[in-house]
């Protein structure tokens, strides 16, 4: 195997709990975003945006429409005889088999996967962020700092502080103290998840880690500290662009509903640095005599014959006569029925709304409407 | 059951296309939004497991090669068999016989057709759309003992010329090859299936007279081979120049025709492109119409096909048109039955409009 500089190493095993339905059949990497995409493609394209050939998949939770998504990585011309991307599954030892036990743990034992390109630098990222960003910038920052480790941080409020970990730094930079969310935060550079490290370093803490009995084997409580206790050279890298985590229904609506606007804060449009998806090969989508249409964003292979309004609809959805689709986003394959209503809802991948059935959130507490996967909702 | 091998000509470009087809053959014209014309041959050899496909190349190849590449998407990138790019030759752009199948284009890739080790070979032209299963025309053709089997659709009426009608006895037997549609109206779908023995035999025969058709030699030696007839059931849009390219776009408006086409089990494939999604602006109107991804409207379209990354700027109105990639259709411009090629902008407030019978081609990167 040729030597690679760097290696991604994508974290792509979580459930994602807090998106409910959404992640009850898929994980959290594989949901479906802003229509065509889905949230894995936005790490995944930074990767090969940023000249990083080689990545590791990491997957656990409910793979199977994640692996068929990925497929060989072809999509992101990924599909390369030298490096490209690889799904790494957990896999069984003479010892037995086991989970993934930590992200810290994920890579531990895919330390041979990573051995067998012998990098410089390992890039960890995980697969349920929504950004651009170019890895290739923050690696020549880690190296013109001569870094063990370099952690993507990002400025947030006072009050946001204490849902992240939190990095104290000295005037270089330099990481003096990491906090997970602290009470009473004495920084505001809350990290991204996005580390790169020089791979001889965490290697040697991968090992460490790997036999405290102590340890819970994740990045941000284990590994961090025991590097900040061993006093190696740990950077924070000042992030300046849209950065979101998805992680709650809300997160996940919101920040959807925010490409609708005609200020983009995130420009999923632009050509520059694109964002690639594994696009499938329905026809263009069409509008029926009587159907309209309202600031909304629709994908191929939809039939529209009914309203949409301020909504997004990922590919192959059908909307039928007299159907009225509003504020909501419609995933992959979705079928609204004729009549029926559909308001600030997500409805689910070939999920059925049935004729004249109303399927509505926005009442009390103006609630977001969630339907999984593969349902049908009948009552009106 | 015998093995098929596949052969797509698109080494013509006949026609009334205006600029359409100034730097490109027929077989690379958009269609439907996100196709082209060769995407219908290619997809139906590799949707009847064809696996083995060789390409007819015209002179202008440079729009052919870009949109095939590899064959990825039709899965023909292939360690068995695969897509072969047979080189055409230079003579075969225009002809007055609106030739399709010239045997010179065929001899000269002899060593494609003497490699290869299908049984038979199933040739097609590029200008005709339609979602079908050579295997079928295969097995029939084997069971009825035949040379050769044309394909046709029975009483498709109304076609633009140039266009080949076949006269089909009660046995399925071909009498006759005529240009003109005749009671039975029995299309000829430039596509047909000739035991590959058979096809090289014609080559060494007819070898001195390679200006000929294939049609030509059918009809030249239809007593001493048997050349018999299929019948297609399903949809057939034959493109031949500017009105029957609009109309076969505009019968995709169909959800019948969508469905056969593109919803099958055995969809037609194109080049994926990855555009983001459609954006639609507050004062977008949208009728009967088909829109990609990565456009941006606005205006009014109504009974139009738009392809990726169009824009129609609010007050713009688009009727019975097709606007193809990347256009910039500007604030207050009006459209009416015009055909509009890649990059062309229409300047805010400027008219074009066409007639039904004779759509207005506008040619690629043109401002108006």
């Amino acid at each position: 195997m040729r030597k690679k500089e760097c290696v991604a190493m994508l974290l792509a095993g979580g459930q994602g709990s807090r998106l409910g339905a959404l992640t009850r059949k898929i994980a959290k990497p594989a949901v479906a975003f802003g229509g065509k995409y889905r949230i894995i493609d936005f790490s995944l394209s930074n990767c090969v945006n940023s000249n990083i050939d080689t990545v590791g998949v990491l997957t656990q939770y409910k793979p199977l429409v994640l692996n068929a998504y990925l497929g060989n990585g072809a999509a992101w011309d990924l599909d390369s005889s030298d490096g490209g991307l690889h799904v790494l599954q957990p896999y069984s030892t003479e010892t037995g088999g086991r989970w993934y036990d930590g992200t810290a743990d994920a890579i531990y034992r895919n330390v041979d996967f990573i051995d067998r390109y012998n990098p410089e630098y390992v890039v960890i990222l995980s697969g349920d962020h929504i950004y651009k960003m170019d890895y290739d910038d923050m690696l020549r920052y880690h190296k013109e700092n001569n870094a063990a480790l370099t952690v993507s941080v990002i400025e947030v409020t006072m009050e946001e502080a204490s849902r992240f970990g939190i990095m104290t730094v000295d005037e270089n930079m330099r990481i003096t103290k990491f906090t997970e969310k602290p009470k009473n935060p004495d920084s505001t550079l809350a990290s991204m998840g996005i580390y790169i490290f020089t791979w001889k370093y965490l290697r040697a803490a991968l090992f460490e880690d790997h036999y405290d009995p102590d340890s819970e084997h994740d990045f941000g409580k284990n590994i961090i500290p025991l590097l900040l206790s061993q006093d190696k050279p740990l950077y924070a890298y000042t992030f300046e662009g849209y950065w979101k985590d998805v992680g709650t229904i809300e997160s996940y609506y919101d920040a959807q509903m925010a490409l609708l606007e005609d200020e983009l804060e995130f420009d999923i449009f632009e050509e520059k640095r694109r964002v690639f998806s594994n696009s499938n090969i329905s026809p263009p989508h069409y509008f029926g005599d009587n159907a309209k249409v309202d600031r909304s964003l629709i994908c191929n292979g939809c039939q529209i014959l009914g309203t949409v309004k301020n909504s997004i609809l990922s590919p192959d959805v059908y909307v039928g006569e007299d159907a009225v689709v509003e504020d909501s986003i419609i995933l992959p394959g979705a079928v609204i029925e004729k009549g029926a209503r559909v308001i600030k809802a997500i409805v689910g991948e070939s999920t059925t709304i049935c004729e004249n059935a109303c399927f509505c959130g926005g009442n009390e507490n103006n609630k977001i409407a969630l339907i999984g996967d593969n349902e049908r909702y009948e009552s009106a | 059951m015998k093995t098929a091998m596949g052969l797509i000509m698109t080494n013509y470009s006949d026609g009334n296309f205006d600029s359409l087809i100034a730097d490109r053959p027929i077989a690379t014209l958009p269609f439907g939004g996100r196709y082209r014309m060769v995407d219908f041959p290619m997809s139906n050899m590799v949707n009847s497991r064809i696996t083995t496909v060789g390409i007819i190349t015209p002179y202008k190849y440079r729009s052919l090669m870009d949109h095939l590449g590899a064959g990825k998407e039709w899965m023909l990138n292939r360690k068995v068999g695969g897509m072969f790019f047979l080189p055409g030759s230079i003579y075969g752009v225009k002809n007055e016989r609106h030739s399709k199948f010239l045997l010179r284009d065929i001899l000269q890739n002899k060593a494609y057709l003497e490699r290869g080790e299908g049984e038979l070979v199933v040739v097609t032209g590029s200008n005709k759309i339609y979602n079908m299963d050579y295997r079928e025309v295969c097995r029939i053709h084997e069971e009825s003992g035949a040379d050769v089997t044309l394909i046709y659709k029975p009483n498709n009426v109304g076609c633009e010329a140039p266009e080949n009608y076949l006269t089909v006895d009660e046995n399925g037997k071909v009498t006759a090859i005529s240009a003109d549609a005749g009671e039975t109206a029995n299309c000829f779908m430039d596509a047909f299936v000739i035991n590959r023995e058979l096809l090289l035999k014609f080559m060494s025969w007819y070898g001195a007279l390679d200006y000929m058709d294939m049609l030509d030699i059918f009809e030249d030696s239809i007593d001493k081979v048997n050349i018999r007839a299929y019948a297609f059931e399903g949809y057939l849009g034959s493109v031949n120049g500017l009105k029957s390219f609009m109309r076969a776009n505009q019968d995709l408006l169909d959800p019948e025709v969508r469905r056969e086409l593109f919803l099958s089990d055995n969809p037609i494939k194109t080049k994926v492109q990855d555009s983001a999604p459609a954006k639609y602006l507050p004062s977008a109107e949208i009728k009967n119409s088909m829109i990609s991804t990565g456009c941006t409207i606005g205006g009014s379209v109504e009974n139009s096909i738009l392809f990726r990354g169009a824009n129609v700027a609010p007050g713009a109105v688009v009727k019975n048109c097709i606007i193809m990639q990347k256009c910039d259709i500007q604030e207050g411009a009006v459209l009416e039955n015009c055909i509009v090629d890649k990059y062309v902008t229409i300047s805010a407030g400027s008219k074009v409009i066409g007639n039904v019978d004779s759509p207005i081609a506008i040619g690629k990167r043109q401002n108006v």
